[in-house]
């Protein structure tokens, strides 16, 4: 049993989960049009912090995004009695971007400085976590993902209680990428709406913290299970009917009573695309009886804390007996009739599913309870069969235990891979610098095993150190100038590393769960603990996993083996 | 009109990496999306981008680019009668 023990969020419209809550039952919002704001030379509608709220935010030393998730974990670490010091507690932080923010003035040595491995190293030193911390940034769902993380690892045993924060914050470099897909909306976001016409963004950080096998009578939100699923579908545009959301939610909800759910908490973020998607999984799962929510209209979307800060919501909303209405909405506009309500209405269930997806086609969904906990046994880790390895420097490829012959170096070696031995897949030439790795490492691993993939499940979770650090110098070149503002789609998609996961999925049809997790420094007994919970705790046979980074078009390192149980 | 169209294609190939291409390759009345050069919504976006960089047409609703990038004529066609610069 894996239980909330205090929560907080820190937003525009409050520093704790009560103001949040109170502003949200009120119908409030900071969502406001912006024109010219910071060289955007394009007008947005977004909920940021306003200047006096900065400054009572800012920690001198740090970013306003470090301080922002350092304030939040504070005040959840006040609210129970957790010990930070023990190596069994984990540090979670869940971003997209981290503090990209910072790239385009820092000079190129101060690369790492700023990169989230370091981040959630400076974050965990100012609390005294004693663990190594784990970053979660895997797009949009990455809130939701840190939190079955934060759960795998607690059930398998290794630690007694999770820190899990995420924070993202509003920049030049999320409204350029968003402006060009053209999904952004001029008005206040109208998530199921007939008239909506995109999304809002937001900033914000959002901590939950978890315990395992927590002692006492009184009936706790509990995190009773979580799955995420590849559409394998596109990088950008979900699958229309909502396959991988529908897998995710199926397997999330498991045997439970679907009659016991007091509401489904959407991603609705009010784009055309995404909402319609949502209201089809739903259907799809049975489950347009249950009264939906969706929270974008008070907050925007709040990136890599969108899937904390939601269910926080939803949970204090629920200790009220409430479901709470949805800002924006006002005729249904999505093909499947979900039950939605611009209004508050009132239940006596204690159970939620959340539902969240994102770029690079990645689903996730939570099932979270209100009950009196049982305490469960610990889940043993499998241990895991490795098939094939293969290992990719700049200057040598090495598939099990043979060297392929190359003549080049760096970036060329790759296209000479790709050439000689994987071709035919012309949608190459357009990957990002880390896409291109992770394809060239993972066809010449499915090309010795794709024989045994029939009817199997397949999953891909990728650690690395550099995010997408080369995309996120490109992109930044591309609106930097806001009289040369042309930000390119194809290079922001980029930006978010977990892309590379999806070019994998819709090339082999993995819809299990993609997940790509950073560490400061690759720390092998980490990342076997990662993925030993995963495979053991999921429907996963096969996986594919290792260590795929890219610090620069010509400096990169892959070692990936595919693993079976 | 001839000098636009190989323009044209050579800030495609650029823009959407089509490595391999040459503009010789592309039929001007051939289809850019689905069967001929297998162009999808993401690449779509980027001709919006290639409009309004270099031509100075901004096109707000993507929607509008299903008739316009039908083929690179269209494109040509519609550069011509509603560039900026």
């Amino acid at each position: 049993m894996i239980s909330v023990l205090a929560t907080n969020i820190v937003s525009p419209l409050g520093y704790t989960t009560d103001e949040n809550y109170r502003a949200v039952r009120e119908h409030r919002s900071k969502l406001a049009r912006y024109e010219s704001w910071r060289g955007v030379p394009e007008a947005f509608v977004a909920s940021v912090f306003d200047e006096k709220q900065r400054s009572e935010l800012m920690i001198e030393g740090y970013t306003i995004l470090e301080s922002v998730a350092i304030r939040s974990i504070a005040d959840a670490l006040a609210g129970c009695r957790i010990d930070v010091h023990s190596p069994r507690t984990k540090f979670i932080l869940s971003t997209t971007k981290a503090n990209v923010d910072e790239l385009s003035s820092c000079a190129e040595h101060d690369a790492n400085y700023i990169a989230p491995g370091a981040l959630a190293r400076k974050v965990a030193a100012y609390f005294g976590f004693k663990s190594e911390p784990v970053v979660v940034c895997n797009a949009c769902i990455s809130g939701m993902d840190a939190q079955l993380l934060a759960h795998r690892l607690l059930s398998s045993g290794e630690y007694d209680h999770a820190v899990v924060c995420g924070v993202d914050m509003v920049t030049p470099f999320v409204i350029a990428g968003f402006l060009s897909f053209k999904s952004m909306s001029l008005d206040e976001c109208r998530p199921f709406d007939i008239e909506r016409t995109g999304l809002n963004v937001g900033e914000a950080a959002a901590t939950i913290i978890f315990g395992r096998n927590v002692d006492d009578d009184t009936p706790r939100w509990q995190l009773l299970s979580g799955a995420m699923s590849n559409d394998a579908y596109h990088l950008s545009a979900p699958a229309p009917k909502g396959d991988g959301a529908y897998r995710a939610m199926c397997s999330a909800l498991g045997s439970y009573d679907a009659n016991l759910l007091a509401l489904i908490s959407t991603h609705g973020t009010a784009t055309m695309f995404n909402d319609q998607m949502e209201s089809k999984a739903i259907e799809r799962a049975n489950l347009l009886a249950v009264p939906i929510t969706a929270l974008k209209g008070y907050y925007g979307h709040t990136l890599g804390a969108a899937g904390v800060v939601e269910p926080i919501i939803n949970m204090r909303s629920l200790d009220d007996g409430l479901v709470l209405g949805v800002r924006g909405f006002d005729e249904l506009g999505v093909s499947a009739k979900v039950d939605v309500s611009a209004k508050e209405r009132s239940t006596d269930k204690q159970s939620f599913l959340k539902m969240i997806s994102g770029f690079g086609g990645c689903n996730g969904a939570l099932l979270y309870a209100k009950q009196r906990g049982e305490h469960t046994p610990t889940i043993e880790r499998h241990k895991l069969n490795t098939r094939h390895r293969v290992v990719i420097t700049p200057e040598k490829v090495v598939v099990d235990s043979d060297e392929l012959n190359v003549s080049v170096s760096g970036k060329a070696l790759l296209t000479e891979i790709y050439k000689n031995h994987i071709g035919d897949y012309p949608k190459y030439y357009k990957m990002d610098a880390l896409s291109k790795v992770l394809f060239v490492a993972s066809e010449l691993l499915m090309q010795r095993f794709c024989c045994e993939c029939e009817g199997k499940r397949s999953s891909m979770i990728i650690f690395n150190s550099s995010s997408s650090i080369v995309s996120d110098r490109k992109h930044i070149a591309t609106f930097e100038r806001s009289d040369e503002f042309y930000p390119s789609p194809s290079i922001f998609i980029g930006t978010l590393p977990n892309i590379a996961l999806g070019e994998f999925a819709i090339k082999h049809n993995c819809t299990g769960e993609t997940s790509l997790y950073i560490l400061e420094s690759r720390s092998d007994a980490l990342m076997a603990e990662v993925v030993e919970s995963a495979m053991s705790q999921s429907d996963t046979d096969i996986m594919l996993t290792g260590w795929v980074d890219c610090s620069s078009e010509d400096s990169f390192e892959a070692e990936l083996v595919i693993l079976t149980k | 009109m001839e000098e636009l169209i190989l323009e044209l294609k050579e800030h495609i190939i650029d823009a959407l990496n089509l490595e391999e291409i040459t503009p010789e390759d592309i039929d001007n009345d051939a289809p850019l999306f689905g069967d001929g050069l297998g162009l999808d919504s993401i690449d779509a976006l980027e001709l919006i981008v290639i409009l309004d960089r270099y031509y100075g047409i901004k096109l707000a609703n993507p929607a509008e680019g299903k008739a316009i990038f039908k083929s690179i004529t269209t494109i040509a066609e519609y550069v011509v009668a509603n560039r900026t610069k």
